[in-house]
C-alpha cells in the first residue's frame, strides 16, 4: 500500500447522517410526494427540523470504514441499524449530512431475491450477478467457483422453484460472496445452511475480507459482533450511544439492555396481563444464588435459580409453570422451555403469596443476552393465569467458549494401570 | 471534537485520492441533485452505458419466463388483434357501428391497428409493472434503474414481433400490397413504443407510492381506445374529429399503419411534432424516474 494519508483506504464514510422516516403510512406518502417535488425542483437541503408524525430514524450518526475492516452496527429493535445498511448501499437519500462510498456495495441481504422461480439455477446465476454488477466475461469466470461453493449439483438445470430452501439459500449466498464488492453489507445473516456449510461462508466471508473488502455488519447477537467486527457502533433510537472497540461497545449494549429489565416491549404479553380476576398474578420474576441473594447475572457452569414471586387470591388447584427462555434477538430463536408438570408434576398453591423457585443446578447457556418469560397455568388445559412479560438478563461467559451453542460442564480425568477398567469394556 | 475532525480529514484525503486514482466514488447527500446537472448527467450517462448488459438479461429472463410457463406461447401476442378485429368487424357488418370507409379491408385494418395499440399500451404499462414486479430487488440491492425500463422496452419490441407474424399472415390473406415505404414503418412503431415509455416512465415511482396510480393508468388506456383510431378511421370535422387529432398516439398510429400499407403520410408534420416532444420528454421523464425512485423505494419497504 502506497497510501500516507490516514483516510487513503478509507472505503466508507458517514458523516453526521440524518434521516427521517414517518410512521403514519399514508402521511408519509404524502411527505414522499413533497419530497420528490423539492428534489426535482431544486428546493433539497438539509433539514433541521420534523414535520407532523416524523421522527428522526437517524441523527447525526458518524462512521468510518478502511478497506478490509469490518464494522459491526448494534442495536435494539428500530435503531436505525438497516436504515443505515440502507443509505450506505445508496437506496435512499439522507437528509442531513453526507456519505462517501469508495467502491461497489453489494449486500448479502439479498439472498433469493430476484431469483425467478420458473428458470433453472444457472440461468438465475447470471441475472443475480449482473445485477451485482458483473459483466458477462467476469460472470463466465466465476461460474464454475458459484456451482461449485453453492452445492446445487444436478440441480444447476432445474427451476429453481424446484429447490429446497437451503438449496436457495446457498445459491443466494454463494452469488452474494462472489460478486466481489469493494463494501459487503450483511444484514444478520452472517451465514447459512448446515453446520458445515456455515463454515465455508465464514471463511469466504474471512477470505473477501484479507483480500481488502469491507464489512458492515448488522446484529442483534452480541457474539457475532465480537468474532467478526474491529470496531462497532451501537445505535439506539438513530443515535449513536457508543463506538470503538466491539468488547467495550458491546458490554455498555448489554449492560443497557440488561439494566432495562422487563424491556421488550411485548404485545401479547401485556394482553395476557390484562387478563384481571383469573385468580393468581406474577409479581416478580428474577434469579438468585443457591443461598438466595438476588444475582445480576448468571454465569456459564455456575448454579443458579429462577424464583418465581406470586400471590394467589384464592386455592389454585393444579398450578403448572413454563418458563420459556430465548435469545434476546428479534425473533430470538427458542432456547429450552420448562414446564413444570412434565418434571413434577401439578402444585396445589393456597391463597396468599407464594414463591416457585426453579433449580438450576448449573447454567447451561453460553454467554450472551437471553430473555426469560414465565407463564403460570392452571387445569389440565392449561387455563393461563398470568404470564411475565419478557425479561432480558445477560449470562457471562468463560474463556474459549464463544463459539459454543450452550455451555457443557465437564471433567477431565486420565486413567492408567491399575485405574483401567478390566479388558473387554475398554475395547468398545 | 477531536473525532470530527478526524472524520472531516479522512474525507478530504478520501477525495483527493479519489481523484487521483480514478477510484469510484460516490457521495450521497441532501442537496437535489437538480442543482448540480454536469454531475448529474454525468452519473445518468454512465448508469446508462452501465445498464445495457442488465437490460438484456432483464429482458431474456422475463421473455424465458413469460414464454416457459405459457403453453399457447406467442400465440397470446395476437390472439387479442384477432378477437377484436372479430369483434369489430361482426359489428360493423350487422351495422351495429357505423365506421367510414378505411385505406384497408376492415378486419385486416383493425387487426392492425389493434396491434400497434397493444403495442402502445404494452409500453405505457410496462414501467410501472417493471417496478412494480422487481420491487423487493430494488428496495435492497442498488442497480442502474434504467435497466428494468430498458428491459420492459426490449420486450415490448419483441412481443411486437410476434404480432409481425399476424400482420404479415393478413396481408397475405388479403393481398394487401407492400410499398418500399414498409422499410421506415418500424420507425414509426418504435416511436410508438417510446410515447408510451414516456408516460409509463413518468408515472412510475408514482405507481410505487399509491396504487391509484396503476388503476387510473389502467382506466385511462380503456378509456383511450375510444379517442384513437383502432376500430374506426381518423374522423374528420367535429369536436370528436378534433379531440381524436388532438390525441398524441393518433398521428403515430395512423403514420405506423399508413408507412406499412398506403405509403401515403397523411399527417407527417403531427408525427414530427410528437416525436420530438417525445424525445425531449423522455430525457426530462429520465431525470424525473431516476430522482424521484429513491423516494418512493423509501416507503416501498423492504
Amino acid at each position: 500500500m502506497t497510501g500516507t494519508s490516514p483516510g487513503s483506504d478509507l472505503a466508507l464514510s458517514v458523516d453526521l447522517v440524518s434521516k427521517r422516516f414517518c410512521r403514519d403510512f399514508r402521511r408519509s406518502l404524502r411527505y414522499g410526494l413533497r419530497d420528490i417535488a423539492s428534489e426535482l425542483l431544486g428546493r433539497r437541503r438539509p433539514v433541521e427540523s420534523l414535520r407532523t408524525g416524523e421522527f428522526w430514524a437517524l441523527r447525526d450518526v458518524s462512521l468510518e470504514v478502511r478497506r478490509g475492516e469490518a464494522v459491526g452496527l448494534i442495536g435494539p429493535n428500530g435503531a436505525g441499524k438497516t436504515t443505515l445498511l440502507r443509505l450506505i448501499s445508496g437506496l435512499i437519500n439522507p437528509d442531513g449530512g453526507s456519505l462517501t462510498v469508495r467502491g461497489r456495495v453489494a449486500p448479502l441481504i439479498s439472498l433469493g431475491v430476484g431469483f425467478n422461480p420458473v428458470l433453472t439455477g444457472a440461468e438465475n446465476i447470471f441475472v443475480i450477478m449482473t445485477i451485482l454488477g458483473l459483466t458477462k466475461k467476469e460472470i463466465d469466470r466465476r461460474f464454475a467457483e458459484i456451482v461449485d461453493f453453492a452445492e446445487i449439483g444436478d440441480a444447476l438445470q432445474a427451476p429453481v422453484q424446484t429447490y429446497s430452501w437451503g438449496m436457495t439459500a446457498r445459491l443466494g449466498f454463494a452469488c452474494a460472496v462472489h460478486a466481489a464488492p469493494d463494501i459487503l453489507v450483511i444484514d444478520e445473516v452472517l451465514a447459512v445452511g448446515d453446520t458445515r456449510f456455515r463454515v465455508k461462508c465464514y471463511r469466504r466471508l474471512a477470505a473477501m475480507r484479507d483480500a481488502g473488502a469491507a464489512f458492515v455488519l448488522v446484529s442483534h447477537n452480541p457474539l457475532a459482533i465480537l468474532s467478526v467486527c474491529d470496531s462497532a457502533t451501537y445505535l439506539s433510537a438513530g443515535r449513536v450511544l457508543a463506538q470503538g472497540p466491539p468488547r467495550s461497545v458491546v458490554a455498555r449494549y448489554e449492560e443497557e439492555m440488561a439494566g432495562n429489565g422487563a424491556a421488550i416491549p411485548d404485545g401479547a404479553a401485556a394482553a395476557a396481563r390484562a387478563v384481571e380476576g383469573s385468580g393468581a398474578r406474577i409479581e416478580s420474576v428474577g434469579f438468585r444464588d443457591p443461598a438466595g441473594n438476588a444475582l445480576e447475572r448468571l454465569v456459564s457452569g455456575e448454579p443458579a435459580e429462577l424464583w418465581v414471586r406470586g400471590r394467589a387470591e384464592r386455592t389454585l388447584e393444579a398450578v403448572s409453570v413454563a418458563v420459556l427462555v430465548r435469545e434476546a434477538t428479534e425473533g430470538g430463536a427458542l432456547v429450552f422451555e420448562l414446564q413444570s408438570r412434565d418434571d413434577a408434576g401439578p402444585m396445589e398453591v393456597p391463597m396468599g403469596e407464594f414463591v416457585i423457585r426453579v433449580k438450576l443446578p448449573y447454567c447451561g447457556l453460553n454467554a450472551g443476552l437471553y430473555s426469560v418469560q414465565v407463564s403460570l397455568m392452571e387445569g389440565h388445559f392449561l387455563w393461563m393465569l398470568d404470564q411475565s412479560p419478557p425479561r432480558i438478563f445477560r449470562v457471562g461467559g468463560r474463556e474459549g467458549t464463544s463459539q459454543w451453542l450452550f455451555y457443557q460442564p465437564r471433567g477431565w480425568e486420565l486413567l492408567t494401570g491399575l485405574d483401567l477398567p478390566r479388558a473387554g469394556k475398554l475395547d468398545r | 471534537m477531536s473525532k470530527a475532525s478526524a472524520l472531516a480529514a479522512g474525507r478530504d484525503s478520501s477525495r483527493e485520492r479519489g481523484a487521483s486514482s480514478g477510484a469510484a466514488e460516490v457521495v450521497y447527500n441532501a442537496e437535489s441533485r437538480v442543482r448540480r446537472p454536469r454531475e448529474l448527467f454525468a452519473v445518468l450517462c454512465r448508469d446508462l452505458v452501465a445498464s445495457r448488459e442488465l437490460a438484456w438479461r432483464f429482458m431474456v429472463r422475463d421473455l424465458r419466463a413469460q414464454y416457459r410457463q405459457a403453453a399457447l406461447g406467442v400465440a397470446w401476442a395476437f390472439v387479442p388483434p384477432l378477437l377484436l378485429a372479430a369483434g369489430a368487424t361482426l359489428a360493423s357488418r350487422a351495422q351495429v357501428i357505423n365506421v367510414g370507409a378505411t385505406d384497408l379491408p376492415y378486419p385486416a385494418y383493425v387487426m392492425f391497428s389493434t396491434a400497434l395499440w397493444q403495442t402502445f399500451v404494452e409500453a405505457l404499462h410496462g414501467p410501472s409493472q417493471a417496478v412494480a414486479s422487481a420491487k423487493a430487488m430494488l428496495a435492497r440491492i442498488a442497480f442502474p434503474r434504467e435497466a428494468i425500463v430498458l428491459a420492459k422496452v426490449g420486450e415490448v419490441l419483441v412481443n411486437f414481433g410476434g404480432k409481425l407474424l399476424l400482420i404479415a399472415a393478413m396481408f397475405l390473406w388479403f393481398g394487401i400490397p407492400v410499398t418500399w415505404t414498409a422499410l421506415l414503418a418500424p420507425v414509426a412503431v418504435l416511436e410508438l413504443v417510446l410515447l408510451g415509455t414516456l408516460l409509463g416512465v413518468l408515472v412510475a415511482p408514482f405507481a410505487v407510492l399509491y396504487q391509484d396510480v396503476s388503476r387510473a393508468l389502467m382506466l385511462a388506456s380503456g378509456f383511450w381506445l375510444f379517442l384513437t383510431p383502432v376500430v374506426y378511421p381518423v374522423p374528420g370535422a367535429g369536436a370528436f374529429g378534433t379531440v381524436v387529432r388532438l390525441n398524441p398516439v393518433t398521428p403515430v398510429l395512423v403514420t405506423a399503419r399508413e408507412l406499412a400499407t398506403t405509403g401515403v403520410v397523411s399527417d407527417p408534420w403531427g408525427f414530427t411534432a410528437v416525436s420530438v416532444a417525445t424525445l425531449l420528454g423522455l430525457l426530462v421523464t429520465w431525470v424525473v424516474f431516476r430522482l424521484a425512485m429513491p423516494f418512493a423505494i423509501e416507503r416501498a419497504g423492504s
